[in-house]
């Protein structure tokens, strides 16, 4: 126990260079968890947006649904089976009523998908509330992409012609009662929404829909016959994959600051290794061999990486947590679309295996690096040491 | 193709035999112009020309008629599309391809797409000619179109799977040639003209020889149709109407 | 001076080399860092735009107005023309023809029916000419799972779970149906011979790969393309050219009303990049700059450190009656060239790492060996002309700060008290 009482003891007692040290330590440490926390984040903005927008707790399909088959959206439709009813009544879930559609922005001709939802529900963050209009022709809410490759704005009529569930076709004048910004393309492209109970009249599918979209933090999914329970493994399948790849680029950064950490720690190593050798050779000659001398300058130099943790405790937590709170608003997302409130403040993201990770990490590193130029010391003589020579 | 086919029904159809005069019911007028299509065999060459953004184009083809319900055509020009056949049998459509030597069905979601690129799907050239079947006719006016008096007939669907919930008719009164049609939507939007050019007798019968096809929402000119031959009560062996001998 | 100075460095190891290796180890991070996050912007839109936009992208008028719908029938007629002018008078880029089509494949059994059939999203490339682009781009080679890459005409890569689907084997013959550009059905058979992964669902749902010049031939779009993608030659993004291209190139049809004449657009200017790009543009001036502030407080410090260690000198040479205003700037002189030294030294490590990064690219997909047709990840840095002085703000300013702020202890303490720390 005496070593590492006297490692804490020469290095509280080199007063401000220890200090520094600790200072840019822990700074590398908040930046570390705080870079990677918003590296994360960034990858989860794209899965915490589609999860708002699209996905919800998980979704139930009406078993012929296919979302890469538009071909099969004519038979993707049923009732709304009574226990998925409940939740809709309940607001834990909302339906969706997909069939294809073609409009004539202009004349031309665009195939689309006519997507009936309910403008009431809070289920995803789409701007549904815009839907709620009475009056002759359908309101429609499309995305911005939509909008751009079609040329409509808000107020534009266009007419949209669609088959009924009989095969017959029906047209009707749709009005964009709102144009929506999301960073989720698909409920964006070529598509149209439209208030789920006009859509299941017009196509002749009273209560009828082609998915259920649960509300988020679901737990329970009952079987239901006909309809297929689909969870956020699956739905976000796409995106931890691309995350996966993805997060090999931030392991760079992680690197890249980590070392900079350590040089740091090396340095101040290096220096007090060279400034020190009379206390080395005291210590020898007072019988503490070589090896348990290395352990003490190692020591010390780890214990850098300790006193820094806890220096980034007491203004990394506090700070760490405002920035989670706050997020990293971007300026031009105080724009005319601002409704749907995605992908306008990036919000870190720390998990417990990064914060632990990073301590550990950044302790085992410290203690290598410590440990390397101490390796002279083992070449040591006591004699020469007390002289203050280093061979 | 199958387009042809139908054509072909819509346009036996309009190829009235200049009948009595009568003050008929809608009912009556429609089977008068079903009537006129005539089960028996035709042979025809057409002409489709489709006006597109990119211009003109003309595609030549033959059709064997059989009765109403069977029809074998195969285009002619341009080179590109010669050799390529299609046969309809009934409700089923099978085309062949001859770069691919395959014959393939088309069904479902295929038949809803254009044919050649022109304002017409396979599903318009499947439907059944005899109008009667699908829909109720009211007589709702009295006009005149290409210089002809005309009944507008208003047909109304009887049965629920169908396309066009309803369609105006305008029936040559002397020699019930159905001379322009409009479908529509389910909600009265206007979808789809037809419009008869030229009306010609052959064979003493009324044959629209040319008729413009178009969508009502597309911006566009349409695809226009001539008829450039045609010959009833033709001989026609029934072997041809087999999909072995689409290839 | 200077000369004492340089010569001291070079021969006191002790006071020279590690500070030197420190200032070059902290500037070549620094650098590296910034070349490294200039890079990684192009990372985040490396598959958009090898897959879609490019680094401009040239389709006609209407197409682009209807590019959602993938609007064949309004695709560029003329393309093989229009790519030797593109060379003529855009040196800087390389130009690449593509045709993105849906349709059916359709897999006959013996008597030539239908066995199995589903909707297909297909992309054709440029395979088999000389210059061919598509393979180094895509790293098509690489990201076969089964079979192999497409070598003669008439052979299609699918992907992996749709020849699942059809239950087609390699060497196999499947029909694509589809469209002509003039809306006729066209019918096409190849022969799939290898499949790859996309790592996307939709693609690895129902995707096809094809050469470009066969699916002209099966969509009767003879010298036709739907899109004509430009790159800049090493692959790197470059904002502000890509932009000027486009406006060069738009100008000459300005006033043009035919609605098939060409237009560029840059990878910016095409819809869906730009939120990320705008994005990232915003972070990481700022990551680059808390960084640079971390260096540089490391760099401070380890001056700092260097002049401390060095109390005992100073006494020695204050008591041999240097002027303590001398020896000051003496240090100071002396940091400012470890600080030169270190960062010139530093600088170019980082920019000989940087500039193969940039050049060749670092595949980490290999490394996964998951390898994605879709989603090749390929480190890669970019060089602009600030990397080449970032690096002297921690190096240089931030060290030399360091050693004048140590230095000022030379005017605190007495002679007498550097000496007894000599204690030699």
């Amino acid at each position: 126990m005496i070593i590492p009482r006297l490692a804490l003891r020469n290095l509280l007692g080199a007063g401000l260079r220890t200090w520094l040290n600790v200072i840019v330590l822990s700074f590398s440490f908040v930046l570390i968890i705080w870079l990677q926390g918003l590296y994360k984040g960034m990858g989860d903005q794209a899965r915490v947006a589609q999860t708002d927008a699209e996905f919800g707790g998980g979704q139930y399909w009406q078993e012929n649904y296919d979302p890469f088959d538009p071909l099969a959206l004519q038979d993707a439709h049923s009732s709304v089976p009574e226990s998925l009813q409940t939740l809709i009544e309940n607001k834990q879930a909302a339906a969706i009523l997909i069939s294809q559609a073609t409009i004539y922005p202009e004349g031309r001709l665009h195939t689309i998908l006519m997507k009936g939802i309910d403008p009431a529900q809070s289920v995803v963050t789409l701007p549904t509330q815009f839907l709620d209009q009475e009056g002759e022709e359908l309101p429609a809410l499309i995305g911005t992409r939509m909008a751009r490759n079609t040329g409509l704005k808000v107020g534009d009529t266009v007419t949209v012609r669609w088959r009924d569930s009989q095969g017959t076709f029906d047209a009707r004048d749709a009005k964009i009662v709102q144009i929506m910004k999301t960073s989720v393309p698909s409920v964006d492209l070529a598509q149209m929404w439209v208030p789920l109970d006009k859509m299941q009249s017009l196509t002749r599918m009273k209560n009828e829909a082609s998915l259920v979209i649960l509300a988020q933090g679901t737990e329970e999914f009952p079987q239901v016959s006909g309809w297929i329970h689909k969870d956020m493994k699956f739905l976000l399948k796409d995106i931890d994959y691309l995350v996966k790849t993805k997060s090999v680029g931030g392991s760079i950064i992680y690197t890249i600051l980590l070392c900079l950490a350590m040089l740091a720690i090396f340095n101040t190593q290096v220096l007090s290794i060279f400034r020190r050798r009379k206390e080395m050779g005291t210590l020898m000659a007072m019988g503490m061999t070589r090896s348990k001398i290395i352990q003490l300058f190692t020591l010390e130099g780890a214990m850098h990486s300790v006193l820094a943790a806890l220096v980034a405790a007491i203004y990394g937590i506090p700070l760490l947590a405002w920035s989670a709170k706050t997020g990293w608003a971007m300026p031009e997302a105080a724009d005319d679309y601002g409704i749907a409130g995605i992908g306008e403040a990036l919000i870190p993201v720390y998990g417990t295996g990064l914060v632990v990770g990073t301590v550990v990490l950044v302790l085992l590193v410290t203690t290598i690096v410590s440990f390397l130029p101490t390796r002279k010391i083992a070449k040591l003589k006591p004699t020469d040491a007390l002289r203050g020579k280093m061979t | 193709m199958k387009k042809t086919i139908s054509v072909f029904s819509l346009l036996v159809l309009m190829t009235a035999t200049a009948m009595t005069q009568a003050p008929p019911s809608g009912e009556d007028i429609l089977k008068r112009v079903d009537a006129n299509i005539g089960s028996d065999n035709k042979i025809a060459t057409a002409e489709m020309i489709i006006h597109g953004r990119r211009g003109s184009r003309s595609i030549k083809s033959k059709s064997w008629i059989y009765g109403i319900e069977k029809s074998y055509t195969e285009y002619l020009a341009p080179a590109r599309e010669a050799g390529t056949k299609m046969l309809k049998l009934e409700e089923q459509l099978w085309t062949y391809i001859p770069s691919t030597d395959r014959t393939i069905k088309i069904s479902g979601h295929m038949l809803r797409q254009s044919v050649m690129g022109s304002d017409l799907s396979y599903e318009d050239m499947m439907e059944d000619p005899e109008l009667l079947n699908l829909y109720n006719a009211n007589i709702i006016e009295e006009s005149t179109f290409l210089e002809r008096p005309c009944w507008i007939l208003e047909l109304t669907a009887k049965v629920e799977d169908i396309s066009y919930h309803s369609r105006k008719i305008w029936v040559d009164k002397e020699r019930y040639v159905s001379l322009k049609e409009e479908r529509f939507a389910r909600s009265g939007k206007l979808l789809k003209v037809f419009e008869v050019k030229e009306v010609r007798s052959i064979q003493n019968r009324w044959v629209p020889v040319h008729m413009v096809f178009k969508d009502a929402l597309k911006s566009g000119k349409g695809t226009e149709y001539f008829i450039e031959s045609i010959e009833f009560n033709a001989d026609i062996p029934e072997a041809l109407f087999t999909k072995a001998s689409l290839r | 001076m200077i000369k004492f100075i340089i010569k001291g460095i070079l021969r006191d190891r002790s006071r020279s080399l590690i500070p030197i290796l420190v200032v070059i180890f902290g500037v070549f991070l620094t650098v590296l860092f910034y070349c490294y996050m200039k890079g990684a912007v192009n990372g985040f839109i490396d598959t958009g735009a090898k897959f879609d936009s490019g680094h401009v992208k040239i389709m006609s008028r209407a197409y682009d107005e209807n590019s959602d719908q993938i609007p064949n029938d309004l695709a560029y007629i003329g393309a093989e023309q229009l790519i030797s002018e593109l060379k003529q008078e855009f040196p800087g880029f390389v130009w690449t023809k593509r045709i993105r089509f849906g349709g059916l494949l359709d897999v006959p059994d013996e008597a030539g029916e239908t066995r199995a059939q589903g909707p297909v999203a297909g992309m054709a490339l440029d395979l088999f000419t000389e210059d061919s682009l598509e393979w180094e781009l895509l790293g098509i080679e690489d990201s076969i799972v089964r079979g192999k890459a497409p070598e003669s005409p008439g052979e299609i890569l699918i992907s992996d779970e749709f020849a699942d689907s059809l239950e087609i084997a390699l060497g196999e013959t499947a029909t694509l149906i589809s469209a002509t550009m003039y809306g006729s059905m066209a019918a096409a058979n190849f022969t799939v011979v290898g499949t790859v992964h996309f790592g996307i669902s939709a693609l690895d749902r129902g995707a096809m790969v094809a050469d470009v010049k066969d699916i002209q031939m099966a969509l009767d779009m003879e010298d036709a393309a739907g899109e004509i993608l430009g790159f800049f030659e090493n692959f790197v993004y470059r904002e502000e050219e890509a932009g000027l291209a486009a406006l060069k190139f738009n100008a000459k049809y300005e006033g043009d009303d035919d609605e098939f004449v060409p237009v560029m657009k840059s990878l910016h200017q095409q819809g869906g990049m730009v939120e990320m790009l705008d994005m990232i543009n915003m972070y990481m001036p700022v990551m680059v700059t808390v960084f640079v502030i971390i260096m540089s407080i490391v760099l401070w410090n380890a001056g700092l450190i260097g002049s401390l260690r060095r109390y005992g000198e100073i006494g020695v040479r204050l008591a041999m009656g240097e002027s303590k205003g001398h020896l000051y700037r003496s240090m100071i002189a002396e940091s400012l060239i470890l600080g030169c030294i270190g960062t010139v030294l530093g600088t170019a490590f980082a920019l000989v790492i940087a500039f193969w990064l940039q050049e060749k690219g670092f595949n980490i997909s290999q490394l996964m060996q998951s390898a994605t047709l879709l989603i090749n990840d390929v480190i890669r840095a970019k060089i602009t002309p600030f990397a080449f002085v970032i690096g002297f703000i921690p190096g240089l300013l931030a060290n030399v700060l360091g050693s004048s702020i140590a230095g000022i202890g030379i005017y605190r303490r007495k002679t007498a008290q550097l000496m007894k720390e000599l204690e030699v």
